[in-house]
């Protein structure tokens, strides 16, 4: 199949650190294009040597500054960085304006670094699900540190913070109060939090009030009795990044202990690994449906009978899954 | 699945008019598209964006008559960095004979000067990526 | 009718006479066409006005002549700054200059000023603009295009050469605080190099942080509140040292340009005036000491009434945000003085020929909307900069207004007209309210950093080009009445002078001939007062005298303030 071939160039180059094929594999993988799986399951043995970070914040939190500035200090520190910066997309028109690389102003003949903008569009698979693989194709082609940035703390975000080894959840003093934090779910998936802006009157309480929260907090298992940490920053006058630098290591060390990371990404993979079964589940039954009736015909069926939707779904299940197993259709 | 096209859009330069350059990023994205906004970089770092996005188009957007000078830079690397399926297309003030002369000259795909209709644009934007598929 | 006290009202009209015209309006309107009237209520101003299909005294009945009108020269000036007007002082025609190196500038403001131009307008090249040299590599493919490139004060030597600076009047357009807290600097450095004392020095700089930090985008921009702080920093300076230099100018025509409206326009600038008396007061300054040096700088646009209209409105709003908010005392604190350029973004590139009449009557309007000094831009805006054929039409299009017409001749002209004292009234309402909104928002610096002004921009141009793809904006020649496909007008397009090498030449030289030592110390102690509260202009003025180049002193502002882009998507 030479359609193969074209693919297995690609990947060949992109694991020796080639960036135009690794952007090239990205965007078959984005697409949803149907050598995505033989890509994937080509780099995955390549991938998992690279050190994952998530950051996430509201727009106005000044991310971006951030991100640029902690960008440069892994760079300086001679890593091989990649981000990527997810944004939505319209609803209406799927398409989308990217902003994230408008802060992006490093030498890149400098400093290695890979940047890419993703956003959530049409996507199959959602969002998540291409951003970890796009992250897993640049961990293979030798980027040592991964940096996923999401906006916003929507479920999309959540899960992506998920997916990685750190979460550093960005705020300022005007991001609310400390109940607002819980409600978001904030609490659960931060390991740092920065308080960026912080030459905003409320930095210090901020920093209070985040603290007084976290210390009355169980020690939460998920997160490996971590306690996380909060810094002050105002990203905008390169304040206070050093010390979220150091934080951000802080973390990787800890997690380096009594296989910690390993843990933790193997609890990762399990739920990864659940979904996934639930989608192929999910796929094959829907893939079935459409060979053979429409939803619409079942729903004029059963309609009539006014059945509730559980019994006509588990019903429907059932007879799929015996023919199936009675090797019936193909 | 279809294929969305993705559009990397730039200030050449030091050009300050951001007004037609994001009126027509977000016609693109209006129309489906994924445009990246760089704001104001220069060549190389234009190149370098579009390498790293897998852009289908780079939009130029110019009214400071830096449009022969660093224009044609933009295609050139391009084609060095190997990436010459990319089409590039500028955009904004500059005298009709050095349009002219970037689209037939220095392998711009077209110049869109004022007055042209975002419908124009858009669908020129649209059609240039037909012949990759 | 006697005047009676402060509160009641000295109504202009006869009361019995309005209702009669009132009733009387509506026997005519319900004779009108079903047709005409449906259609009232369906036309407006640019900015949203409703206009009606006949005006009369009944809509401006509460009008009190001496309340809301008065005399030229007096309070509240909506109908002139002076008593006298254009009879006493012709609007001052200065017509702009720059391009290419500081030695071609100087041929052509030779040449203006042989023709007639009684003052001088320097626009720079983007680098200089953006504080860059013209060897930095952020420089590439742009020094001398579009204006004048200076990197030092040998630069302006150059552009002044056999020009009397105690004797022509310089608007040195740097449109950002970051510069202008270095290039006029030069140039009073070399007034008092060439025996010039400041204290004869005239002109303006505009220095307007909205500039920095909304209307131009750059590839390193300055936080808004360093940008505000250097704009201070300039007006105290310069009002305590350069009696004769306006050292601020409100900018509404680019950020107009950039994309708002009539109201946000002269919203927006009166804003930052506000601002910045609140801090030059919190510095200690007097409102006397700086406001009668502070001016504006309008845009005028097609819609010829509420242009005229907004004019007149906002020397009333600054008038009363004068002598009511801050009591000012001095009668000169309380003048809105303004520069006036007819609107780029209103010429196209198609039959451009076409631009010679929308100049000429947006030129008009200026005229009879009472500004201190006019720009008329030319028909080849939309290719380049003016060829020397173009920038000679528009000088003559002033001269033709103001000799020819006979609107100079006497003061406000309009003044008295239903439509224009109405829409005069309207558009002073609106302009408060658009104060207050941003005033509610904790100031004009508060509103840019979060983003609202760029959103307002970028909402503002994405209606305004709905409305010209459907048609709804007409353009003649554009989408109204456009001609054929394939029918371009053949224009002499001006060519813009080679510039980098000559500039990069001057440079090394300049750095071979400069001492070193000096000039590190200079940065050195920039570096260090950025962080204090200090005004910064005693230091670049020492910097510039040293040979320290705009790029040198830019790249500390950069590095000790802080960068920011635009809080756009």
């Amino acid at each position: 199949m030479e359609d193969i071939r074209e693919v297995e160039v690609l990947v060949e180059k992109s694991l020796q650190g080639d960036k135009l094929s690794t952007a090239r594999l990205i965007s078959f993988v984005e697409r949803g294009d149907k050598r995505a799986s033989y890509i994937l399951e080509k780099i995955y043995p390549h991938a998992g040597s690279a050190y994952y970070i998530g950051i996430t914040g509201s727009p106005g939190t000044g991310k971006s500054t951030l991100l640029n500035r902690l960008v440069l200090k892994f760079c300086e520190d001679k890593y091989s960085v990649g981000v990527i910066a997810v944004d939505p997309s319209s609803p209406f028109t799927g398409g989308a304006l990217l902003g994230d690389r408008i802060r992006m102003q490093l030498d890149h003949k400098k400093y290695d670094y890979f940047f890419r903008s993703m956003s959530a569009g049409r996507v199959l698979g959602g969002l998540s699900r291409t951003t970890k693989e796009a992250a897993r194709i640049m961990d293979a082609s030798g980027r040592q540190i991964i940096i996923i940035e999401t906006v916003g703390i929507g479920q999309s975000e959540l899960d992506i913070a998920k997916a990685t080894d750190t979460v550093l959840v960005i705020l300022t003093p005007d991001s609310g109060d400390g109940m607002q934090m819980m409600k978001a779910g904030l609490m659960e998936i931060a390991d740092i939090f920065a308080v960026n802006k912080s030459d905003r009157p409320g930095a210090e309480n901020m920093l209070l009030s985040l603290e007084g929260i976290l210390d009355q907090k169980k020690q939460d298992s998920e997160k490996d009795n971590w306690r996380p940490q909060v810094y002050l920053t105002t990203a905008s006058l390169n304040k206070g990044i050093e010390e979220l630098y150091e934080g951000i290591w802080k973390h990787y060390h800890y997690l380096q202990q009594d296989k910690r990371l390993e843990k933790r990404r193997k609890t990762q993979f399990k739920k990864e690994l659940q979904m996934q079964i639930e989608r192929e589940f999910s796929r094959v039954l829907w893939e079935t449906i459409f060979e053979e009736q429409s939803i619409d015909n079942l729903v004029d069926t059963v309609w009539p009978q006014r059945t509730d939707p559980q019994a006509v779904a588990q019903r429907f299940v059932q007879k799929r899954l015996a023919n199936r197993i009675a090797g019936k259709s193909k | 699945m279809e294929r969305k096209i993705k559009v990397v859009m730039a200030k050449l330069g030091l050009d300050i008019h951001w007004r037609g350059v994001y009126l027509v990023s977000q016609f693109l994205r209006d129309a489906g598209m994924d445009v990246v906004y760089l704001g104001n970089k220069f060549p190389e770092q234009i190149v370098e964006a579009a390498i790293e996005e897998d852009a289908d188009i780079v939009g130029l957007s110019t009214l400071s008559g830096n449009h022969l000078t660093l224009g044609p830079k933009v295609v050139q690397l391009l084609k060095e960095k190997g990436m010459d399926r990319v089409k590039v297309f500028m955009g904004g003030v500059m005298p009709p004979a050095d349009a002219i002369e970037l689209e037939e000259k220095h392998g711009v795909e077209k110049v869109f000067l004022p007055d042209t209709p975002m419908e124009t644009i858009v669908k020129a934007y649209y059609n240039s990526t037909d012949e990759q598929q | 009718m006697s005047q009676g006290t402060t509160e009641k009202k000295g109504n202009l009209f006869n009361q019995e006479q309005i209702k009669l015209i009132m009733k009387s309006y509506d026997d005519w309107f319900n004779g009108l066409s079903d047709e005409d009237k449906i259609s009232e209520g369906k036309y407006f101003t640019h900015s949203g006005i409703t206009t009606k299909l006949l005006y009369t005294p009944a809509d401006v009945k509460d009008i009190d002549y001496m309340k809301d009108l008065g005399f030229s020269g007096q309070p509240p000036y909506v109908r002139g700054v002076y008593p006298n007007m254009y009879r006493g002082r012709m609007f001052t025609v200065r017509q702009l200059a720059g391009l290419g190196a500081p030695e071609d500038c100087n041929l052509r403001i030779k040449y203006l000023l042989d023709h007639g131009a009684t003052g001088v307008n320097i626009l720079f090249d983007l680098p200089t603009i953006r504080g860059y040299n013209s060897d930095d590599p952020e420089a590439e493919g742009n020094v001398g295009h579009c204006g004048a490139a200076v990197d030092s004060i040998r630069d302006m030597d150059a552009f002044f050469k056999d020009i009397d600076l105690g004797k022509v009047s310089t608007s040195i357009v740097t449109h950002l605080p970051s510069t202008s807290v270095v290039i006029p600097g030069m140039y009073f450095a070399l007034a008092e190099q060439r025996g010039t004392s400041l204290m004869n020095v005239a002109g303006t700089c505009q220095n307007d942080f909205i500039m920095e930090t909304c209307v131009g985008s750059a590839p390193e921009i300055l936080l808004p509140s360093a940008s505000f702080r250097l704009q201070c920093d300039v007006v105290e300076w310069i009002c305590k040292n350069v009696p004769h230099w306006n050292p601020i100018s409100y900018n509404g025509y680019n950020l107009r340009e950039a994309g708002t409206d009539a109201v946000a326009e002269v919203g927006i600038a009166i804003s930052n005036a506000i601002a910045t008396a609140e801090e030059l007061i919190r510095r200690g300054m007097d409102i006397d000491d700086f406001a009668p040096r502070m001016s504006f700088f309008w845009d005028l646009h097609n819609d010829f009434f509420e242009e005229i209209a907004k004019c007149r409105a906002s020397r009333k709003v600054w008038y009363k945000i004068m002598k009511e908010r801050f009591g000012a005392k001095n009668p000169r604190s309380l003048l809105m003085r303004y520069h006036v350029q007819t609107a780029g973004v209103t010429l196209p590139a198609t039959e451009p020929y076409n631009n010679i009449a929308r100049s000429a009557i947006q030129g008009l309007a200026a005229v009879l909307g009472g500004g201190q000094s006019l720009h008329i831009d030319s028909y080849d805006e939309a290719y380049s900069a003016p060829t020397e054929e173009a920038a000679l039409i528009s000088l003559r299009s002033q001269q033709i207004i103001q000799v020819e017409t006979g609107v100079v001749n006497t003061v406000d002209p309009l003044a008295g007209s239903y439509y224009v004292e109405h829409l005069t009234e309207r558009m002073g309402e609106r302009i408060m309210d658009y104060i207050k909104k941003i005033e509610d928002m904790g100031g004009l610096v508060a509103a840019v950093e979060s983003g609202w002004l760029h959103r307002e921009i970028s909402g503002y141009n994405m209606k305004h080009q709905k409305a010209i793809e459907t048609g709804e904006h007409k353009i003649v020649g554009v989408n109204y009445m456009k001609a054929e496909e394939g029918e371009t007008t053949p224009i002499e397009v001006y060519r813009y002078p080679e510039t980098y090498t000559r500039q990069k030449a001057k440079l090394d030289l300049l750095r071979k001939e400069r001492s070193d030592q000096k000039v590190k110390e200079c940065l050195n102690v920039l570096r260090d007062k950025c962080h204090s509260d200090e005004n910064l202009y005693p230091y670049t003025l020492d910097a510039v005298k040293n040979l320290v180049t705009l790029g040198e002193i830019e790249e500390v502002f950069r590095e000790e303030f802080g960068l920011w882009s635009f809080p756009l998507i």
